[in-house]
């Protein structure tokens, strides 16, 4: 089993039934693990502050959403976390792709890749690195069930690595 | 023109038990808690170009209630993106309002930049097949009836008059009692 395939296992264990995603490369892998699904609805957004408020509501509304997107588009759901996920104590579960890291040989992503980590600290936001090596479905469900039990946001962070 | 008040009696008047309400933040959601709506009320206070999104959300999820939400002309113009997203993911449950006074009125009625935005045309080009133009209260039960019928998402827009003497009730209930209170 691919990573991707056990990041959706793991959404699929945690009875996620909504993933609200713009992709990047390597959402874009879990993302087509999430159109395979039998239990999880694909959403395709334009923006990452929608995919924020489209996996809400579908918390609101009895489901679980979640939230695939990169980094850069993490760093521009700063107003919506605060106004929307964190003021109404909104469960919200994501997983973002860590471009520009070491890991990541694409030099353009390394500015992203340099910010990521100390915005999430900045912002309070809970979060994890991945473990590819480790198990993907348990890490992303009990993502979700963070999310879920503190009603508010967590963050799984994957490489390009923790998807092959 | 017409003041937004009456366009909003007559909406909450043209809801169900059925319907879910998302209100967008501003004086809708600062009268919402004044009024008595037969739907469950979603009210934000922040997060401007939220209330669609949120909605969209609901509507998946839910696809045996009919979703409205509330929009103002100057959140949609912060993220119009929002109607292609709506238009690909094509649910008939959901109703987009919005609400068209040229000012960002609840942060003290500054203009919207100037531009002549010809919002029907622009969520038909986003993919949106059900558009229509509300020009007075009386209408919009009418309206919103034939937007439920409709077989994708539907956008009504209200040309409302820009009050600044309206006498807009202060928010009134905490978000987090917003969420708790919020059941389907």
């Amino acid at each position: 089993m691919s990573g991707a395939v056990a990041i959706v296992r793991g959404l699929e264990d945690a009875g996620v039934t909504l993933a609200a995603s713009v992709p990047d490369t390597w959402i874009g892998k879990i993302m087509a693990a999430v159109r395979a699904s039998a239990k999880v609805r694909a959403v395709d957004v334009a923006r990452e502050e929608e995919a924020v408020a489209v996996a809400c509501g579908a918390n609101l509304a009895g489901g679980r959403g979640a939230v695939l997107i990169q980094n850069a588009g993490l760093l521009n759901c700063g107003g919506i976390l605060a106004g929307l996920v964190e003021l109404y104590r909104l469960p919200c579960f994501f997983i973002v792709s860590l471009r520009g890291d070491h890991r990541d040989p694409v030099y353009y992503h390394a500015p992203k890749g340099r910010v990521t980590e100390a915005t999430l600290q900045a912002w309070r936001l809970p979060h994890a690195l991945a473990d590819g090596k480790g198990d993907l479905a348990a890490q992303v469900k009990r993502g979700v069930e963070f999310s879920v039990e503190s009603r508010g946001p967590f963050v799984l962070l994957v490489s390009g690595e923790d998807l092959a | 023109m017409i003041p937004r008040k009456p366009f909003l009696d007559a909406l909450v008047t043209a809801l169900t038990p059925q319907d879910v309400l998302v209100s967008c933040l501003g004086a809708n959601a600062r009268w919402l808690p004044h009024m008595t709506v037969p739907a469950p009320v979603f009210a934000l206070c922040d997060s401007m170009g939220a209330a669609i999104p949120l909605a969209l959300g609901i509507a998946l999820t839910r696809p045996e209630r009919h979703v409205v939400a509330l929009e103002g002309d100057g959140s949609l113009l912060m993220s119009p993106n929002v109607l292609a997203t709506v238009a690909a993911a094509c649910p008939s449950n959901l109703t987009c309002v919005l609400w068209l006074n040229g000012h960002y009125e609840s942060s003290g009625g500054q203009m919207l930049p100037g531009a002549p935005v010809d919002w029907g045309a622009l969520a038909r080009a986003s993919g949106i097949g059900h558009v229509a133009t509300v020009a007075e209260p009386a209408a919009l039960a009418a309206a919103l009836a034939a937007a439920r019928k409709a077989a994708g998402p539907a956008l009504l827009i209200l040309p409302i008059a820009f009050d600044p003497a309206e006498e807009i009730p202060p928010y009134s209930e905490r978000p987090e009692d917003i969420t708790a209170r919020f059941r389907l």
